[in-house]
């Protein structure tokens, strides 16, 4: 711990609202933590406060019925969602995406809305729901409002969260329960590591959807392309879709080719 | 020291007996430097340099001494001395200019660890900064800017290294043998290429720590994570100019070193804000991010390999050009110079071999040790042009290894002449090979390349080190018997990891006729009470210590043996002795037990004779020179352990990922005193080098910056990225001067895999690499080069 900060562990979503209504921007949510204190350790946040939510119970757990679809609230860890019946049964490349997510460790603490609210380029949760439509439920002392997922993040670790607003939960319409999925990261060791380029690919009977990570300032989504749409049509739509960079990870050449073997890989797959 | 006693007749040598440390290590009772706590401690933050070249105009720590809790802020301007072991030239804290980024420039000692953090934040440093030197070739060029202007006025170890003041290079080791031109005029096809490393980081569980305690009477206590705690007391003695008496050095248990705790670290720090704390204690502990910049690395290697060969498979003559990037000192990586120097050529006999190796300054975070001394890194050039050289005339590389491999009669670069009992390196690669079914798939690889459509292939590399040392290096056991007649030994190698104390214990139980349990060799290190040792490196502990505790153990038992001669009225030759008693050899029913003897015996009437029985036993490394300085002539070995890989590989030639399947290793050995720490010595060894060759390596932007100074993004192997399987081989060809036959092989194993994985991805899919480390993108370049495109800039270089 570099800066001190206050703690506080809010047992209530109104205690949780009037917390961050009064700290505003010097408020930071903790859920598993595993980025923030990260961020606070190497000086990239300066919280006055830190507000723990795992005490507020209506944002634990994942739910699931036929009429709401897919709830994963906001302090559901990765093992939980992974590990949820109806999660493996009906959705079980979820389960893939977050069980590739860092280390066994990191995915005991670690959040899925966490993950999305981290707004990284490579969060390897967002491919999967962003393909599922997913959208995400935020409110505040005075609001509730939802926002579609690829909405939600803005930019590299940006979301669209204002000051004194948090993310309930994220929702997953019950229409793409039992679709067929499957993921695809490039890593530079077998064991955790984050994601160099990454692909979700969805299909129902109408539709294919693909998602790709780390190779632009957010991940992205290609919708629109029915079920039999050739698979180098998808190659060349995400192509158009990725701007991937050189940096210490990887280069831009090997992202882009490693994408499009990737969907190639998983159109096979899923075919 | 042989004994050419049959393995039958060993009771505890040769067995696989438990570590003596498992318990305590497991129920974590084994206490670290980590874990002190003492009364009045205050915690030490670093102020570290964000530049990798700059001039210190100004540093203003007025703010940071104001903050109440902090007990001493220092600067490098309070320190006239500089500190090393071979060449004399690294500061305490940077003065005047900071050399390479992460660059200690002051220090705090304060109440808690985040006080010290906030101090040193406080800190204010004006800098002027300028271009830093990256490129080691550019550098050994470039006699303008200097990263040591100083060099002339440092001193070194004159016998065996060669400073060029005036230039960025710390050190220029030469060998020659034969006529390298002539030799190139002999061989049907002269081939020469460049093989590059980057820096690599040890990555030690525990990292660098020390609490060290300036009381007073100028009296030091230092307790530290380190190697060597003899070489720690000795560099603190001479650099703050006390007594041998005055500083005390101890060492816990040791969270892994790998050469990167070989030499001195963080206890000059801590014990110079200790001082200006009134002597309160100061524990400076690195975080792992200092790790990788504060603390030294791995230096970066390109070696430049022009070998000649016949059509018939014969190594004429090769001329070995290695330029070693050292970083911003060079201490210890002046001897890694010198070692690689000697080894350049591999197991393999060159007639004519000529060999420059340079040690250069850059600005960039400085080498040292690590597990290998410069083997593995030359052994990835060398491995790989060893198959260049056989493809070039059409052989396989394996025959042409075994061709060319040093044997009997030999006579190496240094003009060293191979004997029966140096080893025998084919056998190695014999056994290797064999192990991984090499020449051909087995019908179970032909059907899992069909099933994944991935590339199967298969290489053979070889390797040889000695320990890298003094050729005067020296060591020395003790022996107590308790009252129980148990056996109390102290020793000063430190146990960190390796399991050497328990090989010790074993040979010292096989010598005593004792069983291990009664033998409790200290594992904590305490240069006041346990006898003298050089260092723990160089793999040399088995040997070196081995051979003392072999003399310790006979001196302890010479001492019983004429006290009990006394008592029994019996000469000592007449004597002979089980666990428990020495008796007489005709008349067994006569004897004196050796609790009766431990500590003086006492006759019915209640007179006393003999005392306390202690053995000592010191071993010398016999027969080692200097080298020549204009040939590199000499005798610089100790021992060579040879070894040898099997590889198996699969590559995906599409994508160039790729997966190791097999690794079968074999190591001659001598004797094996622990079969089953040695295959714990093989497995870590070859992870170890499994990361060097996979994925591991440091990446710089123009500035020198480093890119990547945590697991983010400088990843090492985790258990998923182990080998489907592993194999260890003994070879026993005993060395004549080692205990019981036996030669170390703590580093080996991580030398030349990656040549043998580099070779094996080559014959699957034809990737032509030449820079470490090897990952699926280096594959996918490797395999797209035709198509001319530039590598990535901010690479692993």
């Amino acid at each position: 711990m570099r800066t001190p900060f206050n703690y506080f562990a809010p047992e209530t979503l109104s205690d949780a609202h009037e917390l961050l209504e009064k700290h505003g921007e010097r408020a930071e949510i903790l859920a598993g933590g595993t980025d923030l204190l990260v961020d606070i350790r190497n000086d990239m946040k300066q919280p006055d406060a830190v507000i723990d939510i795992k005490n507020i119970e209506e944002l634990n757990g994942v739910e699931f019925d036929s009429d709401d679809g897919l709830i994963i609230n906001a302090a559901a860890t990765c093992t939980e969602v992974s590990s949820h019946t109806v999660v493996r049964d009906r959705y079980p490349f979820i389960v893939e995406a977050t069980s590739e997510l860092a280390s066994h460790q990191v995915r005991n603490r670690a959040t899925v809305v966490g993950n999305i609210c981290n707004a990284s380029p490579c969060a390897d949760a967002a491919r999967p729901l962003l393909c599922l439509d997913a959208s995400v439920e935020i409110s505040s002392l005075q609001n509730k409002r939802t926002l579609p997922l690829e909405e939600f993040i803005t930019g590299v670790k940006q979301n669209d969260l204002a000051p004194g607003e948090l993310v309930e939960r994220v929702r997953v319409p019950v229409e793409m329960a039992d679709a067929r999925g499957a993921n695809r990261k490039l890593k530079r060791i077998k064991g955790h590591d984050l994601s160099l380029a990454s692909v979700t690919m969805v299909k129902t009977d109408a539709e294919t959807r693909v998602s790709i990570g780390a190779c632009g300032p957010t991940p992205v989504v290609l919708t629109g392309f029915d079920a039999s749409t050739d698979v180098d049509e998808l190659c060349s739509a995400a192509e158009e879709a990725i701007s991937p960079i050189d940096d210490v990870r990887s280069t831009a050449e090997y992202r882009n080719f490693m994408i499009k073997q990737y969907i190639r890989e998983l159109d096979e797959e899923l075919s | 020291m042989r004994e050419d006693t049959p393995q039958e007749e060993l009771n505890y040598v040769g067995k696989g007996t438990e570590r003596v440390d498992t318990t305590e290590k497991l129920t974590g009772k084994a206490k670290y430097t980590g874990d002190l706590r003492m009364p009045g401690m205050l915690h030490a933050a670093v102020k570290r340099s964000p530049h990798a070249r700059a001039k210190i105009n100004n540093i203003d720590t007025s703010d940071a001494e104001a903050i109440p809790g902090v007990h001493a802020v220092v600067t490098g301007k309070e320190f006239d001395y500089k500190l090393g072991l071979y060449l004399v030239d690294k500061d305490v804290l940077a003065r005047e200019r900071v050399r390479h980024h992460g660059e200690a420039v002051a220090a705090v000692a304060a109440e808690s660890p985040g006080l010290a953090e906030q101090a040193v934040k406080k800190i204010d440093v004006d800098y002027e900064v300028e271009e830093p030197v990256l490129d080691a070739l550019e550098a050994i060029e470039d006699d303008d800017k200097l990263v040591h202007p100083e060099l002339d006025d440092y001193d070194y170890f004159e016998p065996a290294f060669s400073p060029q003041p005036g230039t960025n290079v710390a050190n220029h080791t030469k060998i020659r043998k034969g006529d390298v031109e002539q030799g190139f005029e002999e061989a049907d096809h002269v081939i020469e290429r460049e093989y590059t490393n980057p820096n690599v980081q040890h990555v030690p569980m525990e990292t660098h720590v020390a609490v060290a305690s300036w009381k007073e009477q100028d009296e030091l206590d230092v307790h530290t994570s380190c190697q060597s705690p003899f070489t720690v007391r000795n560099l603190l003695c001479v650099a703050f100019d006390l007594p041998h008496t005055n500083v005390h050095v101890e060492v816990p248990y040791v969270g892994g070193g790998f050469g990167g705790k070989a030499g001195i670290g963080v206890e000059p720090l801590a014990a110079c804000l200790s001082k200006k704390a009134n002597g309160r204690p100061v524990k400076l502990e690195a975080s792992r991010e200092e790790e990788f910049s504060l603390l030294p690395c791995r230096s970066g290697l390109t070696y430049r390999i022009k070998s000649g060969v016949t059509e018939d498979g014969d190594l004429v003559a090769q001329k070995m050009t290695m330029f070693w990037d050292s970083g911003a000192y060079a201490d210890y990586a002046v001897n890694v110079t010198r070692a690689s120097a000697y080894s350049a050529s591999g197991p393999y006999e060159i007639p004519n071999a000529h060999v420059d190796a340079y040690t250069i300054y850059t600005n960039k975070p400085y080498g040292t040790a690590y597990r290998g001394f410069g083997h593995v890194e030359f052994s990835w050039g060398l491995e790989r042009h060893m198959d260049l050289l056989a493809e070039t005339i059409d052989m396989d590389p394996l025959e042409f290894r075994k061709q060319n491999a040093l044997k009997p009669g030999s006579i190496t670069i240094t003009g060293e002449k191979i004997v029966e009992n140096t080893g025998n390196v084919t056998k190695c690669m014999e056994v290797a090979a064999e192990a991984i079914n090499y020449g051909e798939l087995t019908p179970e690889e032909k059907k899992r390349q069909e099933e994944t459509g991935m590339k199967i292939a298969k290489s053979v590399s070889a390797l040889h080190k000695a320990p890298a040392m003094p050729s005067f290096t020296a060591t020395a056991a003790e022996l107590r018997m308790n009252e129980d007649g148990s056996i109390n030994a102290d020793l000063s190698l430190t146990e960190y990891g390796q399991g050497t104390y328990t090989a010790l214990t074993q040979i010292i139980a096989e010598e005593l006729g004792f069983p291990p349990e009664r033998i409790n060799l200290s594992i904590k290190g305490d240069t006041d009470k346990a006898p003298y040792d050089w260092q723990t490196v160089a793999s040399k502990g088995l040997l070196m210590s081995g051979n003392a505790c072999i003399k310790a153990a006979r001196d302890l038992l010479e001492k019983a043996y004429q006290d009990a001669s006394e008592v029994l009225r019996a000469d000592p030759c007449d004597l002979d002795h089980n666990e428990n008693e020495i008796y007489i050899k005709h008349h067994p029913e006569e004897s004196v037990t050796f609790s009766e003897l431990a500590v003086g015996y006492a006759y019915p009437t209640g007179e006393g004779i003999g005392g306390p029985i202690i053995g000592v036993g010191r071993y010398m490394a016999q027969g080692l020179t200097n080298l020549d300085k204009e040939t590199g002539q000499g005798e610089p070995a100790l021992d060579w352990t040879y070894g040898s890989h099997g590889v198996v590989v699969e590559v995906n030639e599409i994508t160039g990922e790729f997966n190791i399947l097999k690794v079968a290793s074999a190591f001659d050995v001598g004797k094996a005193i622990n079969p089953a720490n040695i295959r714990g010595q093989v497995i870590g060894g070859l992870i170890q080098g499994l990361g060097t060759t996979i994925c591991e390596g440091y990446a710089y932007d123009d500035e020198g910056h480093l890119l990547n100074p945590s697991f983010t993004d400088n990843k090492i192997p985790t258990s998923m990225d182990v080998p489907e399987e592993i194999e260890g081989i003994v070879i026993e060809t005993p060395q004549i001067d080692g205990p019981y036959g036996a030669r170390g092989v703590g580093e080996h194993p991580m030398i030349a895999l990656c040549g043998a994985i580099g070779n094996a991805i080559y014959y699957a899919a034809g990737a032509d690499l030449t820079h470490m480390p090897i990952r699926s993108e280096d594959v996918w370049w490797a395999l797209h080069k035709d198509e001319d495109r530039d590598r990535p800039r901010y690479s692993i270089c």
